[in-house]
């Protein structure tokens, strides 16, 4: 198995294409997985019932076949990269939604009583105390969210889509090993730089965790 | 933030896969006439969806590089899937010109379809196809379903026909699409037209390394591949006969939604379809599967050499 | 959505579905050989590894961001780059199958190792225990919780993760995740995505049941 070097010199632009286009599919799903499993997980922090149901449900979710949730998802939205965020989506959710909810749990009580004994309001406690403190559990989640959304947008490629999953199947459907090597080491390349890039993002975000440091 | 909305919002995202696998319908891959996929007419480009084997590929790629030369804007998605995905996504607007293959859509579209002349089935097509959806001219090149077997296997059990087929029922294992199960020129067919039972069916790929590679192995007996794959002159494999017409005449054609269907497009198709030939479409594969040349590349290149665009 | 559900009952339930080659009893049978396989041949190495890390402290950096690098692995790729490198063999299905279960374990063991009080395994040694004895008596029984974590994380993936033996012509209960998209048959697609799913609770539940047998003398 040899790798064809001129083949990558002359699809530098495909591969820049492709590589944003991968980037942007992974990073839409980590985002529309937090705005979501922010709210959802404040509830099921508070209402201690919904909690089993919602952690129970997510980790049902990350049993399904990510190849068949994009599948089943054609008669909603096609053939289109919509299809492959909403899938990505969801299993961003599984990590999102149990971090969120464990960095929440992580709050001590007593800062919380402090808070409310100050005044402060419940809305204005969550936003200016508890968030910020469970922000680097939070963090944890949003790194391990990331890096796995990076590795499986290439199972899109079954349904035309995929970033750098495709060169995974051109690879295949024409016995060409060198896309295949490229995608993979661009993949993995990615998921390196956006984990160090959100490492230095929560360095910035929680100073006060560094002072123990 | 009261209760009430973060529960509903709750439900619904908990929802979200259920109801995905449920509204099958509703929306685009079955709606008709969908306006995406590049709006109302060729004016605002034509995006062409192409499956999941090369030679499809290379055919959108042609179809895009003519139509870039009379002014056509395009975009070409490579390696959609297989009909049974596409079609959908044509009626829907995720995408507005496939290349198809006059006979195989017209089993797909009509399973009880009989024609089998070209102008027939041309015929036929114009009358089954959904409304939103038309074929234009067929092209002189053709690129047939073909049932292979190894030569060693065809001297074995003496096979030369198809029909010879059904004196091995119940022995013999074919390898092909997973979608060729189910379909007329397949399967099915060659149990009602030739009364051949095969002891297993395998999913594998469409004339690609996966059948390919389990027809050299010995996986499968026998393998449905492409009559444009030059592997089949290689391996000197044995392609059985079909007296009684089963695999219908497979000319390549445009399969275009209505809006995109007008006098610019069909000019620049047809003169494409007057111009490449069934050897020319074999070497291009050619050179995708075995030099490892880019599909586009391919293309532009032959439509330059043959005067279709400058 | 009641439509679809109503074929998927019947396509469940139908006898024809269970029986022959490409019936769910086949398929269900064969999906099982895989994860199982891989998930065993897949602890077989890890476990070892993150035992030793643990127990030496070298290698901790390894342990930690191997978990990361196993995520980051796409699946697709390696089953078509060891593919390309095998032929038409099992070899890409277990490669990328077991390379998705070690990280997993690794971290998991890693992690239940270095979560051991080193006050106890001091007191060991302070007993005269031997470096064997200190790893089998004292540390592997403390970390077991965190290493069955892993386990079952591990196994949950692999289960899921094992649809893709169809893509390289295998079978499993992918097979029908892969031909439903091919035939665009969604009630096969939904059918092979509940049956992959039904396996991997069903297989976490077992193992902890396991679990719990196994720590039954001890307060958790």
């Amino acid at each position: 198995m040899t790798i064809d070097w001129s083949w990558i010199g002359d699809h530098t632009d495909d591969l820049t294409t492709l590589t944003f286009s991968h980037l942007q599919a992974a990073l839409s799903a980590v985002l529309f997985g937090l705005l979501i499993s922010l709210p959802l997980a404040v509830v099921a922090h508070r209402i201690r019932p919904l909690r089993g149901l919602l952690l129970g449900l997510s980790n049902v979710l990350f049993t399904i076949p990510s190849i068949a949730v994009f599948v089943l998802l054609l008669p909603v939205s096609g053939l289109t990269r919509t299809t492959t965020v909403i899938g990505l989506t969801i299993y961003t959710l599984v990590v999102l939604l149990r971090n969120t909810v464990e960095g929440l749990d992580s709050v001590p009580a007593k800062t919380k009583e402090a808070a409310k004994a100050m005044g402060t309001r419940p809305l204005r406690a969550l936003l200016t105390v508890e968030l910020p403190l469970a922000l680097p559990v939070i963090m944890a989640g949003v790194r391990i969210a990331t890096v796995m959304s990076i590795s499986l947008v290439s199972v899109a490629t079954y349904i035309g889509d995929g970033g750098l999953g495709q060169l995974f199947t051109d690879g295949f459907q024409r016995n060409f090993p060198t896309p295949v090597i490229v995608g993979v080491v661009l993949t993995l390349l990615l998921a390196l730089v956006a984990d160090a890039l959100l490492v230095a993002v929560q360095y910035v975000l929680t100073p006060w965790t560094r002072r123990r440091a | 933030m009261n209760r009430r909305t973060l529960l509903g919002g709750l439900f619904a995202a908990a929802s979200v896969p259920a109801l995905a696998a449920c509204s099958s319908g509703i929306t685009s891959l079955d709606g008709e006439g969908g306006a995406s996929g590049g709006g109302g007419s060729s004016k605002d480009g034509v995006t062409i969806g192409t499956a999941n084997f090369t030679e499809n590929q290379v055919l959108g790629f042609l179809y895009a590089a003519v139509l870039e030369a009379a002014g056509v804007q395009t975009k070409v998605r490579p390696n959609l899937g297989t009909r049974e995905i596409l079609i959908p996504a044509l009626r829907g607007g995720d995408i507005g010109l496939l290349p198809e293959y006059q006979g195989a859509l017209l089993h797909y579209i009509d399973p009880k379809a009989e024609a089998t002349e070209e102008g027939e089935m041309q015929n036929a097509l114009a009358m089954s196809l959904p409304v939103g959806l038309q074929v234009l001219p067929y092209g002189m090149a053709e690129d047939s379903d073909a049932f292979a077997v190894t030569r060693e296997t065809a001297d074995r059990y003496g096979l030369a026909t198809l029909a010879d087929l059904r004196k091995q029922n119940g022995r013999l294992v074919i390898g092909a699409a997973p979608e060729v199960k189910k379909r007329e020129v397949g399967v099915v067919g060659l149990k009602d037209v030739y009364g051949v039972e095969f002891k297993e069916f395998k999913s594998l790929d469409s004339s690609g390394p996966l059948v390919k590679g389990a027809l050299k192995k010995g996986d499968v007996d026998v393998a449905n591949l492409f009559t444009t794959d030059t592997d089949i002159q290689a391996n000197r494999w044995v392609v059985l006969t079909d007296p009684k017409n089963l695999i219908p005449g497979q000319h390549v054609v445009p399969l275009i939604a209505d809006r995109k269907a007008d006098s610019t497009v069909r000019k620049a198709l047809a003169q494409l379809g007057n111009v490449l030939t069934t050897a020319d479409l074999t070497e291009l594969n050619r050179k995708v599967d075995k030099d490892k040349k880019d599909p586009e590349d391919v293309a532009n290149a032959y439509a330059k050499e043959k005067g279709l665009t400058r | 959505m009641y439509e679809l559900f109503k074929n998927l009952g019947d396509w469940l339930v139908s006898g024809e579905q269970w029986t022959g080659p490409d019936g769910i009893g086949h398929r269900l049978a064969e999906h099982l050989q895989y994860s199982l396989l891989a998930t065993l041949v897949a602890a077989a190495i890890a476990l070892p590894l993150g035992l030793l890390i643990g127990h030496t402290g070298r290698g901790a950096f390894l342990a930690i961001n191997l978990a990361s690098f196993g995520r980051a692995l796409p699946t697709v790729g390696l089953v078509v780059l060891v593919f390309l490198a095998s032929g038409l063999s099992m070899w890409p299905v277990y490669v990328a199958l077991v390379a998705l279960a070690v990280p997993a374990i690794v971290t998991n063991t890693y992690a239940g190792m270095n979560a051991v009080d080193p006050d106890v395994k001091d007191a060991a040694r302070g007993q005269g225990m031997r470096w064997h004895q200190v790893l089998f008596q004292v540390e592997l029984p403390l970390a077991l919780p965190l290493i069955m974590t892993g386990l079952r994380l591990a196994l949950i993936q692999v289960v899921a993760t094992a649809t893709i033996a169809a893509y390289v012509s295998f079978g499993g209960l992918g097979r029908y995740v892969f031909d439903g998209l091919a035939q665009r048959d969604l009630v096969q697609v939904l059918g092979g995505a509940v049956l992959v799913a039904v396996v991997a609770v069903v297989l976490d539940l077992a193992l902890s049941g396991l679990q719990r047998v196994l720590f039954r003398h001890r307060p958790a």
